[in-house]
């Protein structure tokens, strides 16, 4: 494992790597290099979406990690303090290649686009220069404090070093927040009714360019998505070490810990549809031609393989728990109400005819939707008619099957509105199986089902015994294919807000006069998001492997109690 | 064996049933094998969750399982994308350098390179001259020159007097089908349909309510209006010449037994 100083001098290299770029860029003329083989646009993709993928992790898991380790200190189980300190160290790592190949980014930016990332950094000179270099170091010396604190801050200094946790999230959090106001702005840029963009830019503050539309609604997606994609690659490497466990008290604890990883991730994703609709709906509302762009022509089909996506890592997330409920002892005496299943069945066609009369944002359809999803839970207990927790879940099975069919249900088969014709387009009378109301009913559907799971499930764990460490070892395949599918579908869904844009480096503002200005096809974005997504599982698998490679493990001893001695 | 069977006969029956029902309902060929292939793969859901555990795997055993795994993974995920009907860049290429070339030009470098391809064109033609004026033993007469090596004449379009024809690219250009409904063609009623604009509006009002948006509200259309759905993005990223090509264009259409609701003039 890197030393401290190894580590701090790679985070200080990518910073001057950053600073040089910085300087480099207020240099004029500076002729633009062609990258062999990627071209200039997908060579900035690339090492855009690793530095994403890399950031989110060590931004969301710092979330997760003092969530652990706060849920140990509050009931004085070791294993959630284990849970915490391991994926510190594998944080640590990662923080190094946040840095790198932030400076990576920086420097093929300017290579590639010159004359725009000049522009655009003097845009926002102070976050470039002072905030985000500023917020970045904090961070590195307050991940590495927190890590090498740890067991030095034990004990009655528990409460502090959780404390430090806590600022290195704030730090965490604000980095994000000023980062964000520069990618929301090139989709998004401040503009106002009858002036010209450029005039209206030339007298913006810094913070009217920040606070621009979309910045909001990108911060919460990103919080969200960083707490669930942290959940679930905390998941993949408990998977990892499960595979790898010598006894089975190891098996028992990375079972749980994989458990209590996607726990964490499906609370999180369970809101990622819905802070989704909010980013795209603040487009829309910004630009209405975004809309038809990204859900009718050039971009639909992208939004057809993230509905197969997300719809695959619901059925993924319930299988899992199905898998879980299997290893529960008593697990035959769970019943649930049959008004559960009842709803569960209605719902996607209800929520289906309320909205297409009461769309959004009119409150009335909640008039309607919220007693329904609400009539299990409070009407469950006068009706004494219940079924079996394994019927209960094969129905939602079936449901999150009729979800993904109705998500996936295109208005036609043609990339663009342009090639559309009858031969492959929905008749008439099915239009609505292909507008927004039927997809939002699908995306319902499949939270409403998960949720009912898990209440479920919560009831099992109460009334049986939970066999730590005997699960199906296909649960473990389950959690990596998680972890690399909400990852590849980060890796799509940035992809198609930056190609949103069309042919502007910032919408309406900076034209893109390169050659490569074109939406790709989706199947050359496939390729290369999956090739991203290969890079970035190498280099984690990597950093789990010199972190907490199995000799470490194999002798684990509880480094003494990170507990206060009065606790016990 | 019996599970799979099982599961896969009553995957096939209700994927029957489906192709039937959607048959009968003139849904096309392809949506009729979509749901079809719903039902197969809810059977092959069915099947997972009902199939006997798997034992723990260690050493080279799940190493070798993972790989196996994530090479399954990586090829379904990119088959799967390719599966979908991919949109043709080409198709955009072509309009994306018509919308930017007016762009380009205003820049510093559009105007150095429009500069040294007149310089250019100006050379050729003074060669070629030279070339013709040596022909005809020293005659002085300047004959008409043609564009060489394909460099093209600097000549706007509108020169041309296809005035029309320019209004109707700016229609396409601009993706105005994309809301709007024209000929029967495109809109899916998030706009007006436009066929009778010209019965309601002239050319300099319908010019109007390109650049400025919120100047006129069709009938029926009030919260789309209020909510300033079109865009207000024109009159930045068009030219003056091409939203009066479009407007002109737009005010042939005098369709009077199509439904254009009546705008209503609100600036």
């Amino acid at each position: 494992m890197m030393k401290m100083w190894q580590r701090s001098l790679v985070a200080l290299c990518a910073l001057l790597v950053l600073f040089g770029g910085v300087a480099y860029a207020q240099a004029s003329d500076m002729p633009t290099v062609e990258f062999p083989y990627t071209g200039n646009r997908t060579a900035v993709w690339i090492v855009a979406q690793l530095h994403t993928l890399f950031g989110a992790f060590v931004l969301g898991a710092p979330i997760f990690i003092v969530i652990a380790e706060w849920l140990g200190y509050r009931k004085q189980d070791l294993r959630y303090d284990r849970l915490a300190k391991e994926v510190t160290k594998v944080t640590v790592i990662l923080f190094s290649m946040t840095a790198l190949t932030g400076g990576l980014f920086i420097f093929v930016l300017l290579a590639a686009y010159p004359q725009f990332t000049t522009w655009f950094i003097n845009q926002f000179y102070l976050v470039f220069t002072v905030f985000y270099p500023l917020l970045f170091m904090s961070g590195a010396i307050v991940l590495y404090m927190y890590f090498y604190l740890w067991d030095a801050w034990k004990g009655d200094k528990k409460g502090r070093h959780i404390a430090l946790g806590v600022l290195l999230n704030l730090i965490g959090m604000t980095l994000l927040f000023v980062i964000d106001g520069p990618t929301s702005f090139m989709n998004t840029p401040v503009k106002a009714e009858g002036i010209s963009p450029q005039e209206f830019l030339a007298t913006a503050t810094l913070w009217d360019k920040i606070a621009n539309q979309t910045w909001m609604p990108l911060n919460l997606h990103r919080i969200d998505g960083n707490v669930a994609f942290g959940g679930f690659v905390t998941s993949m490497i408990a998977a990892y070490m499960y595979m790898g466990a010598k006894s089975q008290e190891e098996r028992a604890y990375y079972d749980w810990m994989g458990f209590a990883g996607n726990l964490i991730a499906v609370g999180a994703t369970l809101f990622q549809p819905f802070t989704g609709l909010l980013l795209a709906y603040e487009m829309c509302d910004y630009d209405f031609s975004f809309c038809p762009y990204m859900m009718a022509d050039q971009l639909s089909m992208f939004f057809e393989m993230q509905g197969a996506m997300i719809g695959l890592m619901f059925l993924a997330m319930n299988y899992y728990l199905w898998l879980s409920l299997k290893r529960i002892e008593g697990v035959e005496k769970v019943r649930m109400t049959i008004l559960a299943p009842i709803v569960t069945v209605a719902f996607p066609f209800v929520m289906m005819v309320v909205m297409n009369y009461y769309w959004i944002p009119d409150p009335m359809s909640l008039a309607f939707l919220v007693p329904l999803i609400l009539a299990p839970f409070f009407l469950g207990r006068f009706i004494p008619v219940t079924v079996s927790a394994r019927t209960v879940i094969k129905i939602g099975f079936f449901m999150v099957i009729v979800g993904d069919a109705i998500w996936l249900i295109p208005r036609g088969f043609a990339a663009t509105g342009a090639t559309m014709v009858a031969e492959l387009a929905l008749p008439e009378a099915w239009d609505f199986l292909g507008g927004m109301p039927a997809k939002l009913s699908a995306i319902f559907t499949l939270v409403f089902v998960t949720v009912v799971n898990y209440v479920l499930y919560n009831r099992a764990i109460k009334q049986g015994t939970i066999l730590w460490g005997k699960i199906d070892f296909t649960s473990q395949f389950v959690l990596i294919f998680l972890a690399f599918t909400s990852i590849w579908t980060m890796g799509l869904m940035g992809a198609v807000r930056s190609l949103v844009r069309k042919y502007f480096h910032t919408y309406n503002l900076v034209p893109d006069f390169t050659a490569e200005s074109f939406t790709p096809t989706l199947s050359y974005s496939a390729w290369w998001i999956t090739g991203i997504s290969v890079v970035f599982f190498t280099v984690v698998s990597f950093a789990v492997i010199v972190a907490l490679r199995p000799s470490d493990s194999k002798g684990h001893v509880p480094e003494g109690s990170p507990l206060p001695v009065r606790a016990k | 064996m019996g599970n799979i069977i099982k599961k896969l006969s009553i995957g096939l029956v209700v994927g029957g049933a489906l192709v039937g029902m959607t048959r009968a309902l003139e849904f096309p060929v392809i949506y009729q094998m979509l749901f079809l292939g719903f039902s197969i793969f809810g059977a092959a859901v069915f099947m997972l969750l009902d199939a006997p555990s798997v034992g723990t795997m260690s050493g080279a055993k799940s190493v070798i399982a993972l790989v196996v795994f994530y090479i399954v993974l990586c090829t379904v995920f990119v088959s799967g994308a390719s599966m979908w009907p991919q949109f043709d860049p080409e198709d955009e290429k072509e309009k994306i350098a018509r919308i930017l070339a007016p762009k380009r030009a205003a820049t510093e470098q559009g105007k150095a390179e429009e500069l040294i391809a007149r310089t250019k064109a100006l050379d050729e033609q003074v060669k070629a001259l030279e070339v013709r004026l040596k022909a005809l033993g020293g005659d002085h007469q300047v004959a008409k020159t043609t564009p060489v090596d394909g460099v093209p004449p600097v000549e706007t379009k509108a020169a041309t007097g296809d005035f029309m024809k320019l209004g109707e690219e700016q229609w396409q250009l601009q993706e105005c089908y994309n809301c709007h409904k024209l000929k029967g063609e495109g809109g899916k009623k998030r706009g007006p349909e436009l066929d009778n604009i010209g019965s309601y509006l002239t050319v300099d009002e319908i010019k109007r309510k390109i650049i400025d948006p919120k100047s006129f509200m069709a009938e029926g259309f009030e919260k789309d209006w209020e909510k300033g759905k079109m865009p207000d993005k024109f009159k930045d990223v068009m030219e003056d010449g091409d939203i009066t090509a479009l407007a002109s264009w737009l005010n042939t259409f005098k369709n009077t037994s199509v439904n254009t609701p009546k705008p209503i003039k609100k600036k």
